[in-house]
């Protein structure tokens, strides 16, 4: 078969890829090596930790703060067989929705590895072992990220795990002990802490949620203590032991002491490293960076012309949106539209509770530039709507620009956070001072007020609520 | 009252769609949630539903391919039908003299009545509809503003120009005053459609911030030179967006800001795509940041850079004919209503006619000879140069009344003769073919047919062609041999019957009484409509045309 477009991988970023160039009018086919479509975002990522997320901050919330709202329960327990079978529906849902996307869109799937013959012609090995051919005139590289490892840290997946495990535990962890406090870190332990675990981070960094604003990784920490929660910051993890039904963690801090941690579980969660084996980039010609990214231009093609790549597989944040932005992207300059990405204003989002988003400049990055700048800020504290609700963990900073009053940056912890995020995008793409959002109305209560108060801070220190 | 109804957005990257069908028609009475017509993008196919009950006025018809925002129809309140009418927007608003009140406080904005936004003082609106240019012609398109919205204007100033399928005009003031464009360009309107209104001595406000109270920022600001514009290379991933820098405050004015120039996620790409840079055009949404709909119309009013002081011309940009060597870049340019109206036509022709062409040629030697020898005389005489195009077009008007079948066009189920002759004659002008007429050219003389042929073709390269130099052709003679042609297949010029077609001159061996002689030879094509032109007509016409051309001669004596 012959294609316009062939996509290897149906993460957000190729299956999104394969929508468009449906939609564009391309003879299109999508190859997944896995059995359902999706990738890791809905099979073992966004989706299904979500799930968890959700399903653990019920539980805390009726153990926590129903009876503050005048809800008494007795006998409450957690039953995680049932909660793992809850996420397992959400998403197979939600993977068939993609099988449905590609069927609207003609969008033919090949089940089966996809790894190159030639620059125009991809082998399909299925699961049986056997195969076929396709060629195409264009072919996007979406294979994705893989959780990281290093040799002092031996995963066996049975209690030294990674992210797709801790989806799918079979017991609620007594202690577990979290290598890297980043975001998938922050998220899968605050789902165990949320259910009784005690958990322990271990961070080489300073800090939570080290890239992200660091105020936010602060008021985090802070909001995470709510948990049994411990932190060591500063710490290079060296070696990390299986003994049976305990694992033995071994740290370095930065001032010459070792750190000796025992729980039954360690979650390794240092990052995740480009997916490409198996694709026989070689046969292709097909360079990679030392960092074993897809090396690719601004037009997201690879040094062969006509083969593109995108999301995880490729520099840039290791973010759903940012991989269906590029999914987009790709097909159109493949039909010869002229699309562009600001990859400053894609946001990050972290779904513990309180959530936490940021988008634009960090403090510390406007810092480092010299680029003079004012800050406003609005903890949900002052917030009625959150006070309602007894959410009021967290705050919304914004950084604006000193003399134009553009807004450079928008960092919020807090309830929902994740969507409130979208309205600071927005404003950004369209080059709004922080007083334009001040003039606008917000409806009351909620908590998207706070970015209006945080806003008005910035303008000229004007917030009306606090 | 009556309800305009615009083609509403439907997606993004969508800019334009085109009527496909009209469930309605004209005239006809509608209900609410009546499907009016379909709509078709390069995506998909909708349905556009009434959003009120009344009398449909269709003012797009079908076929036509329209941006999105235009105006396709109306739907007039049934009570108090204006029919052809469309309600005046008398202004003197009825506004109790909303003096700005100094006392109201600065947030609040009304902008519940239109009105509210007009300058307080009576003022007298003038509006400019598309004028009848000819009949046949049912719409024109805009094709660009030479003043924009919002400007002072002079009675007679040119306004803008307007394109039909014929000819391009421009639309000239009316009154002095200040002009609000209604239809952009790019539009396409209905003979009568509305194209601006030019408000009579008002003060030169902006209509279009509400409130008289907020701060003074002036819509349409110039995009200042200053801001570092955005430009593709440094949106290069992982490098920060190329407008935060801080621009020093002190240079700004009170109508420029940072964010003037400023693309929309969509409008940047449409310009990216377009080869546009933000900085070439004026953004018209708030602090001149560029809107979707700046940049949809910037590639229509691009090929001409509006005449501003400091516009030091823009070298190529988006010029059809810059090619940068090396580059691999494809370009891509909207098709103009006329190389629109001119591809459906030409395909029209080869649908609807059974076309097939006929060919000979033409020993030259005895024109040539007998143009060298008068030239000189013919010129002193007649101040015109004697060239072929008054042998041609006499040869052909003899051999037309020979042969009144290929001087005729089929009119439903008659054919009509035409006992004259008007000879259409391609020439190509700067948008493209024209076919201007020269009336009556069977009683013409040599030298009125030249002058008149020159006088045409300066009108078409000046684009002064009007509707009616057009219109109304019997037969056309197309010269494909200024341009090197050897031999080709002209397309009939519809409703016509039948095409000449003209070719180089090329020295070739033939023989001439058993003797190889090298001639300047020149093919011949008749392309014609076997519908109404027998083979024997059209050969024989040919023939004819062959053998006048030959002996010269045969054109004074008639035979
Ligand atoms: C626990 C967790 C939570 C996350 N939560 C979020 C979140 O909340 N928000 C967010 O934005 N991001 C989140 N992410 C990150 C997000 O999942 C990734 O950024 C995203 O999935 C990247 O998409 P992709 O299309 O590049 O690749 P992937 O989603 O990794 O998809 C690649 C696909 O390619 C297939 N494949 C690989 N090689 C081949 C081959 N040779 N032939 C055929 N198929 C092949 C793989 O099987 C896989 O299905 C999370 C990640 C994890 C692990």
């Amino acid at each position: 078969m012959d294609y316009d477009v062939v996509i290897i991988g149906s993460g957000p970023g190729g299956y999104i890829a394969a929508v468009r160039c449906g939609q564009l009018g391309l003879k299109t086919a999508i190859i997944e090596k896995y059995e359902t479509l999706g990738g890791t975002c809905l099979n073992v990522g966004c989706i299904p930790s979500k799930a968890l997320l959700d399903s653990s901050e019920h539980y805390f919330n009726a153990t926590h703060t129903f009876a503050a709202h005048g809800i008494e329960l007795k006998d409450l327990q957690v039953n995680l067989p049932q909660m793992i079978n809850r996420k397992g529906e959400v998403v197979k849902q939600t993977t068939d929705g993609i099988k449905f996307l590609m069927k609207k869109n003609k969008v033919t799937t090949y089940q089966g590895m996809g790894s190159f013959v030639n620059k125009n012609t991809i082998l399909i090995t299925d699961k049986n072992g056997g195969t076929q051919q396709i060629t195409s005139k264009n072919i996007v590289i979406a294979t994705g990220s893989k959780p990281a490892s290093i040799p002092s840290i031996p995963l066996d997946k049975k209690r030294i795990i990674t992210s797709t495990e801790a989806l799918n535990l079979k017991e609620v962890p007594k202690h577990l002990i979290v290598i890297g406090a980043g975001v998938i870190g922050a998220e899968l332990g605050s789902v165990y802490g949320r259910l009784g675990a005690k958990v322990s981070f271990v961070e080489f960094a300073g800090s939570m949620i080290p890239t992200m604003d660091g105020t936010m990784g602060k008021e985090l920490q802070r909001a995470m203590k709510k948990l049994d929660t411990d932190f060591y910051f500063n710490h290079k993890v060296t070696s990390v032991e299986n003994k049976g039904d305990e694992v033995v963690v071994i740290a370095d801090n930065n001032k010459g002491g070792t750190l000796t941690l025992s729980g039954d579980y360690c979650l390794v969660a240092i990052g995740r490293k480009p997916y490409t084996e198996g694709l026989n980039l070689e046969k292709a010609g097909v360079q990679k960076d030392e960092r074993g990214r897809i090396v690719v231009d601004e037009h997201l093609q690879t040094n062969v012309p006509g083969i593109y790549a995108i999301g995880d597989v490729i520099r840039g944040a290791m973010l759903a949106h940012k991989a269906e932005e590029e999914g987009v992207f790709v097909a159109e300059t493949i039909v010869g539209q002229k699309p562009h990405i600001n990859y400053l204003l894609i946001p990050n989002v972290v779904y513990t509770w309180p959530e936490v988003a940021g988008v634009g400049y960090t403090e510390e990055e406007l810092k480092a530039k010299g680029i003079a700048y004012k800050t406003g800020a609005f903890p949900f504290k002052a917030s009625g709507r959150a006070r309602a609700s007894m959410d009021t963990d967290g705050t919304v900073k914004v950084l604006a620009d000193k003399q134009t009053d553009e807004i450079l940056g928008v960092h919020m912890i807090g309830p929902r956070t994740a969507d409130m995020i979208a309205e600071a995008v927005v404003a950004m793409e369209f080059r709004a001072s922080a007083e334009d959002i001040g003039r606008m109305s917000h409806a009351h209560p909620t908590y998207t007020e706070a970015l209006k108060e945080a806003c008005l801070a910035a303008t000229d220190n004007r917030a009306l609520n606090i | 009252m009556s309800l305009e109804v615009k083609v509403p957005s439907v997606g993004e990257s969508i800019t334009e769609v085109t009527i496909a069908s009209w469930h309605k028609r004209d005239g006809d009475s509608v209900n609410a949630d009546d499907v009016l017509c379909e709509l078709e993008s390069d995506k998909a196919t909708f349905e556009l539903n009434a959003e009120s009950a009344g009398i449909l006025r269709i003012l797009v018809q079908e076929g036509e391919t329209v941006p999105i925002g235009t105006l396709i129809c109306r739907i007039e309140e049934k009570n108090g039908v204006q029919p052809a009418a469309k309600p005046v927007e008398k202004a003197a608003p009825k506004v109790e003299p909303t003096t700005p009140n100094t006392n109201r406080t600065p947030a609040i904005t009304e902008n519940k009545t239109q009105s509210m936004q007009e300058t307080p003082q009576t003022t007298e609106v003038v509006e400019m509809k598309v004028p009848a240019v000819g009949e046949s012609i049912s719409e024109v398109t805009i094709a660009n503003w030479t003043k924009k919205d919002g400007d002072q204007v002079q009675l007679d100033d040119v306004l803008c120009e307007i394109e039909s399928d014929k000819a391009t005009f421009e639309l000239t003031a009316e009154a002095s005053g200040t002009l609000r464009i209604v239809a952009q360009a790019g539009t396409t309107l209905a003979i009568g459609d509305l194209i601006c209104k030019i408000e009579k001595g008002a003060a030169a406000g902006n209509g279009t911030q509400g409130g008289g109270v907020t701060p003074s920022k002036e819509m349409y600001s110039a995009p200042k030179e200053v801001l570092k514009e955005e430009n593709k290379k440094s949106e290069e991933p992982g490098t920060q967006p190329a407008q935060t820098t801080p621009v020093a405050d002190n240079q700004k004015t009170s109508s420029t800001s940072y964010a003037t120039g400023h693309a929309s996620p969509a409008a940047a790409k449409i310009l990216a795509e377009k080869g546009i840079y933000n900085k070439e055009i004026k953004g018209t949404g708030i602090d001149g940041r560029i809107t979707k709909a700046d940049a949809v119309q910037a590639e229509k009013t691009q090929p001409k850079a509006p005449a501003g002081p400091q516009e030091t011309a823009k070298p190529a940009v988006n010029q059809a004919t810059a090619s940068v060597p090396g580059s691999r870049e494809q370009r891509r340019q909207k098709m103009t209503q006329l190389r629109k109206t001119v591809s459906r036509r030409l395909v029209a022709v080869k649908n609807e006619t059974a076309m097939l062409t006929t060919f000979n040629e033409v020993d030259m030697k005895p024109i040539m000879e007998m143009r060298a020898k008068y030239k000189d005389k013919f010129k002193e005489k007649y101040n015109v140069g004697l060239g072929f195009m008054s042998f041609f077009t006499k040869a052909v008007c003899v051999a037309l009344q020979e042969w009144p079948a290929v001087n005729a066009m089929i009119d439903g189920d008659e054919i009509v003769y035409n006992d004259f002759v008007d000879i259409s004659i391609a020439v190509s002008a700067p948008k493209g073919l024209v076919v201007p007429v020269v009336r009556n050219a069977e009683q013409l003389s040599f030298a009125q047919i030249e002058a008149e042929i020159i006088r045409l073709a300066g009108r078409a390269r000046d684009n002064k062609m009007t509707i009616e130099e057009m219109t109304g052709g019997t037969f056309t003679i197309t010269n494909g041999g200024v341009f090197g042609s050897m031999m080709s297949t002209p397309i009939i010029n519809a409703p016509q019957s039948a095409i000449l077609g003209m070719h180089n001159i090329i020295e070739r061996p033939v023989a001439i009484n058993g003797q190889v002689e090298i001639r300047p030879m020149m093919y011949v094509a008749l392309s014609y409509d076997h519908r109404i032109i027998d083979g024997r007509e059209s050969v024989s016409f040919l023939v004819r045309v062959k053998q006048l051309l030959e002996d010269p001669a045969r054109l004074l004596l008639g035979i």
